[in-house]
């Protein structure tokens, strides 16, 4: 019996002693709850929504279905105060197996909890083989179930997609989802119709399936979850990000999803929302299952990138903010190197971008003294060297990164990353500054405007001096140039500096090749 | 000075409100309960603490429909509806007034079939149906009929009594307030606004469910329908 007011759990607590039940534990919040599920196997836990300022039971339900520390058999009772369901709603990836509304009466609550043991009763052998992980057998148990006909019919077809998905046979599953709904609008089936068109990668299917999901019920959360993963499975990464965007808004403390978003808003450089999506990691999942080193250092890393040559009041709060988060990361972690070691990374960034030189070269030697940088495993080696970068150490961190281009460079993912830091180890606003500079200067250069595009190329040089495909565009810009309007020496120069720029990438680089052949090109030109 | 005046948000203020009551009714209730049970059984039977659970149900039944109209104004009134077995369901309804059944000498009768499913939500029509018992509870002599069935796809919930039977201003527009609230009787027609509200709500393939009202039934009385989809 969970619940922050004493004379409510004491109150259930005599009702349910009235009921014949010999052991009852209570607790006063979420945390309390979950610790005695680890040392102890409960049937059923009658737990209260709204529990001040900890976790609400949506949360401790989550948290318990998630880790299995609650078994499928269990029974999970979620007491709510408010008339609609709505405030409860809001967060149902995992459901209770009831809700009981205030107020509670004992006659009341022992009918309830008399129907729900008996169903418990019923379904045991089915329940059973699902916490043993014999689907299998759940499911034929299920099929057989479903013959004798009976009141669990419902429970049955829901149970048995949900079999069918999780094993894989979407064709099956997808069968009794649209059964269903052929007989009447069901929530969670469509959904389950939506988790399978995903499944199968029919992303359009589940992209339609979900909206539509969403637009009759916004507050199914579940299908934003979908929905973004199908979006951002076409490209859609920015539509992706602002479906989970709406979803947190509705319900900020699922972790999952705001991992998620966290993850996507950082592929969309959109760093603001990033930071904030692992703000909430941290701030919410402290204790819980889905307290993870990455909620921390991600949240870090961008507030490092937030802050990173800002020295106004703002850059300033942003980089106490990662520090204090840092901090924070090497306590929780105390014996894991490797997140001492990254946290340390960022931290030299930290204070790099702050201009505060000395304590950026303290924590660099702290690093350092942790481990060689030839033993640097990829992960590592990447925060290695754009820390490296963010110190001004441009050729050290080349070195470094082309010795894991060496080494890791046949996985095309690894290499991405490593041709992302090579050609733009700057900070995040003059990357999109650069970038929009290089799509303006192609544009010229398709309607023939030589020399605006040149001048726009140089200009975004300024910003990424040694980035090889802007480089590479000015080069062919200035060749094409020459070509017709006749030779041009300080154009030649020019040329020549900007391949020099490119000659540090390594021949795994995606734009080696055609380096190569624009260096072969203007030795022609020259000859 | 300006920027504390700022207004309260009433949803707001109503829904922590309706939370605590709740809270306080739910302590009352079963406060009630144990001092029922350390009464000499003689004296369990009293009127008097009948009267006292009557009165707490018909103020939570207020609270309820009190929400749930401000919502219903608001368009901020989602139903939820879900699979429930009805039998399981009407009995949970029932037992919250057996004290009073038994305190009046009223012959409660439920009549459902244990496989029986319905569609609906829970909280809303749960609401319906203590309002719709309690107010059975006054009107009728000594007879109520709980049942509920299916017909042509619709799920049907009746409440039957033996008294007068409804007004006859009522049974022609069940439903609907007409001429405001009357204070007399207020509640009750607020009551079956609020049922009809609901029951409307509760749409299935172009389908709207809906209230009846009648008198006649099995014994004469009183007979308040919902059926839906």
């Amino acid at each position: 019996m969970v619940d922050d007011f004493e004379n409510f759990r004491m109150s259930i607590k005599g009702m349910v002693r009235g009921f014949g039940v010999e052991h009852i534990d209570t607790a006063n919040n979420g945390d309390d709850a979950i610790n005695k599920c680890n040392s102890e196997s409960y049937d059923i836990v009658l737990c209260d929504f709204n529990m001040g300022d900890g976790k609400n039971g949506q949360q401790v339900l989550e948290d318990l279905r998630q880790s299995k520390r609650l078994k499928t058999s269990s029974i999970f009772i979620l007491i709510t105060a408010e008339t609609s369901k709505d405030i409860v709603m809001g967060a149902r990836e995992y459901q209770p197996d009831c809700y009981i509304a205030k107020p509670i009466t004992k006659a009341s609550l022992q009918k309830r909890l008399d129907g729900l043991i008996a169903q418990r009763e019923d379904l045991l052998p089915i329940t059973n083989e699902i916490d043993l992980e014999n689907l299998p057998k759940a499911i034929s148990l299920c099929l057989l179930e479903l013959k004798k006909g009976g009141r669990y019919q419902g429970w049955c077809f829901k149970t048995l997609a949900g079999l069918y998905y999780d094993t894989g046979d979407y064709v099956h599953a997808q069968k009794i989802y649209e059964d269903i709904l052929g007989r009447r609008e069901i929530c969670w089936a469509r959904i389950g119709l939506g988790k399978v068109q995903l499944g199968q990668q029919n992303y359009d299917a589940a992209i339609a399936t979900l909206q539509k999901v969403i637009e009759e019920n916004p507050e199914q959360m579940e299908a934003y979850d979908y929905l973004a993963t199908a979006l951002e499975k076409k490209g859609r990464k920015k539509e992706a990000q602002s479906t989970l965007q709406k979803a947190v808004n509705l319900s900020p403390r699922t972790i999952p999803r705001q991992q998620h978003l966290g993850e996507l808003a950082q592929i969309n450089q959109d760093i603001e929302a990033a930071a904030q999506a692992w703000r909430a990691t941290v701030k919410f999942g402290t204790n819980s299952v889905y307290e993870k080193p990455d909620n921390y250092l991600n949240l870090s890393r961008c507030l490092s990138d937030l802050s990173e040559g800002d020295l106004t009041e703002k850059g300033k709060s942003y980089a106490k903010e990662a520090l204090q988060t840092l901090g924070k990361a090497t306590k929780r972690f105390e014996d894991n190197k490797e997140i001492q070691l990254n946290a340390l990374m960022i931290e030299t960034r930290v204070h790099a971008g702050q201009k505060n030189e000395a304590a950026s070269k303290k924590s660099m030697a702290r690093v350092e003294s942790l481990v060689k940088q030839n033993e640097l495993g990829i992960e590592a080696g990447l925060e290695m060297a754009h820390t490296l970068y963010a110190m001004n150490e441009s050729e050290r961190a080349e070195k470094l990164l082309h010795s894991l281009a060496d080494k890791y460079g046949s996985d095309q993912g690894v290499m991405n990353r490593i041709e992302e830091l090579l050609d733009e180890p700057v900070n995040l606003q003059n990357k999109i500054k650069a970038r929009e500079l290089n799509r303006k200067g192609i544009s010229l250069f398709e309607q023939g405007k030589l020399g605006d595009a040149v001048t726009t190329f140089k200009e975004a040089l300024e910003v990424t001096p040694r980035h090889p495909a802007l480089n590479l565009n000015l080069v062919q810009v200035l060749m094409k140039a020459m070509d017709t309007q006749g030779m041009n020496f300080e154009w030649l120069r020019m040329a020549k500096t900007c391949l020099d720029n490119v000659a540090h990438i390594p021949p795994q680089h995606r734009q080696f090749k055609r380096y190569q052949h624009l260096v072969s090109k203007l030795s022609q030109i020259k000859s | 000075m300006k920027s504390l005046a700022k207004k309260p948000d009433f949803a707001m203020v109503m829904a922590s409100a309706v939370h605590d009551m709740k809270n306080s009714l739910s302590m009352l209730l079963h406060s009630l309960e144990t001092i029922v049970e350390e009464l000499p059984p003689e004296m369990r039977g009293s009127g008097k603490m009948a009267t006292l659970q009557y009165e707490a149900e018909r103020v939570n039944n207020d609270l309820i429909q009190l929400l749930g109209i401000y919502r219903l104004q608001d368009q901020s009134l989602g139903v939820h509806v879900e699979e429930h077995y009805v039998s399981d369901f009407l009995d949970e309804q029932v037992v919250r007034y057996e004290l009073l059944f038994n305190a009046r000498n009223i012959d409660m009768q439920v009549d459902c079939d244990r496989d029986l499913v319905g569609y609906f939500d829970r909280d809303l029509i749960a609401g319906i149906l203590n309002n719709t018992l309690t107010n059975a509870a006054r009107y009728t002599q000594d007879k109520i009929a709980l049942r509920a069935f299916e017909r042509d796809g619709w799920l049907v919930i009746e409440i039957d009594d033996n008294g007068r039977g409804y007004p006859k201003a009522m049974l022609d527009a069940p439903g609907e307030i007409q001429k405001g609230i009357d204070f007399d009787t207020g509640s009750t027609s607020l009551g079956l606004y609020f049922a009809s509200q609901v029951a409307y709500l509760h749409q299935q393939a172009g389908k709207q469910g809906f209230i009846e009202l009648e008198n006649g039934g099995e014994w004469g009385g009183g007979v308040f329908r919902i059926a839906l989809p």
